[in-house]
């Protein structure tokens, strides 16, 4: 397949590609990863007339931990992203949800950013990283701004992203004690598979054996955007963690999803399955929640 | 417009004039006539054009040529060594790991990007490291015997 003609721009820095954005945004698409951006123009659902590359800018492709947060450039791999050591101690549920983004060779190019922007509801990131209460930097010509990871999806392909606009960076705020996260996603293969139903689990307790003092839960490809299932949340602040309460959850979760019926499952399973997941990832949250002691980062 | 790119493709650097809108894997096959990386889906879907791009196996059906500029590249062709063929190449003839061939390429490029990291992989690990190459017609009980052959032959 062929792609369509474009011209193309490899800025160095975000400010660069920000101003040049400035000029030709309307009429560009970004490249980062272009496991998504490549597919869809030999496709020809997008014909920009200009691609700005983002893989020239280093700044882009760093992670820094500071004052007890972790900042992720936005075109770190979900590969690199998956060998950072944070990621891997301290935020389990991003681990899993990056292990199973697309296969071993799509990860090596995918982006974080990337699969943010594209915003398909059935995403592999987005659910844990919303559940951690992540925060997401943008730039463009004429200055910056900051938005909930939440508040940034609007529907399938649909985000608050402006013309001109760059997502550059990804922040994680240092987990609380006794704290901990799931992911649990559910497809018919385990590689190059689209979720039927994916979820995240956020929990920080008061101790090692609770009550819950903050929840999370997210729900991805049920619904036009991964939504938290506030109802579930309800159900667990203030309680003792066990079974009996994620049972609970589960069911407040699946009154949650706003499922639809198509060729990869009915809307009825995936309500089902809410149920089955949410009660996974609260067990796998909790599991490491009760270990999680107060260390500061140092 | 076409622009100047480098490319270092099994250890020899090419100098190529490219039009941006030329992905990699055609870059290979057409101007360097490396044909041995195949030309599948061109969705990124079946693997069958792995390639290692800076020490990582990637769909080179998904990357720029422009955006590969400055790059090392392996393909099958960069395998074999003075005294013939990979120890993966030969163990995939010796377990019969190949009926088409079409996949092959992928597969063993995938399977050494392992073993490079992992040289005594688990079965589990060597699946995980092949999930993003698909086979139609060996199937993948005979790949995974081929690689675990030379894995066990690594630790002995």
């Amino acid at each position: 397949m062929l792609l369509p003609k474009f011209d193309y721009h490899e800025p160095s820095s975000v400010d660069e590609a920000a101003r040049l954005m400035g000029e030709i945004g309307g009429e560009a698409s970004v490249l980062a990863g272009g496991t998504d951006l490549l597919v869809n123009m030999k496709m020809g659902k997008t014909v920009p007339k200009h691609v700005v590359s983002l893989s020239r800018i280093i700044e882009l492709k760093e992670a820094t931990r500071e004052q007890g947060s972790l900042t992720i450039g936005a075109c770190v791999t979900v590969a690199d992203l998956r060998e950072l050591e944070e990621v891997r101690a301290e935020y389990k549920g991003l681990f899993e949800g990056a292990g199973s983004l697309g296969s071993p060779l799509i990860r090596n190019l995918a982006t974080v950013g990337g699969n943010l922007v594209t915003a398909r509801p059935a995403a592999d990131l987005p659910p844990s990283l919303i559940a951690y209460g992540a925060t997401i930097g943008l730039k463009k010509e004429t200055g910056e701004r900051t938005l909930l990871l939440e508040e940034f999806f609007r529907g399938p392909g649909e985000t608050m992203i402006e013309p001109g606009e760059i997502l550059c960076t990804v922040v994680l705020r240092e987990p609380p004690p006794y704290s901990g996260g799931g992911y649990v996603k559910l497809g018919v293969r385990r590689a190059l598979e689209i979720s039927l139903v994916n979820v995240a689990a956020f929990l920080a307790l008061d101790g090692p054996s609770g009550p819950v003092r903050e929840a999370r839960v997210v729900l991805g490809a049920v619904a036009p955007k991964p939504i938290r299932a506030l109802s579930a949340e309800h159900v667990l602040i203030g309680e003792r963690p066990d079974e009996a309460l994620f049972e609970k959850a589960g069911e407040a979760a699946a009154n949650d999803a706003k499922p639809i019926d198509d060729f990869r499952a009915s809307a009825e399973y995936r309500r089902e399955m809410v149920k089955v997941l949410t009660r996974r990832a609260l067990r796998q949250a909790y599991e490491e929640a009760k270990l999680r002691e107060w260390r500061r980062w140092k | 417009m076409k622009t100047m790119i480098t490319l270092t493709v099994n250890g020899l650097k090419h100098e190529l004039a490219v039009e941006p809108n030329r992905t990699l894997l055609d870059v290979l096959r057409y101007d360097l006539e490396l044909t041995g990386t195949k030309k599948g889906c061109d969705m990124g879907e079946c693997g069958s054009c792995t390639v290692i791009l800076n020490g990582k196996p990637v769909n080179s059906c998904l990357v720029l040529a422009v955006q590969a500029k400055g790059s090392e590249i392996t393909t099958i062709e960069g395998l074999k060594t003075a005294d013939g063929l990979h120890p993966l190449q030969q163990a995939f003839v010796d377990k019969g790991a190949i009926q088409c061939g079409f996949c092959s390429p992928g597969m063993i490029l995938s399977a050494s990007s392992l073993l490079q990291r992992n040289p005594s992989p688990t079965e589990e690990e060597i699946r995980t490291a092949l999930s993003g190459n698909l086979c139609r017609c060996t199937g993948y009980q005979k790949i995974i015997e081929a690689v675990r052959s030379v894995a066990e032959r690594d630790e002995g």
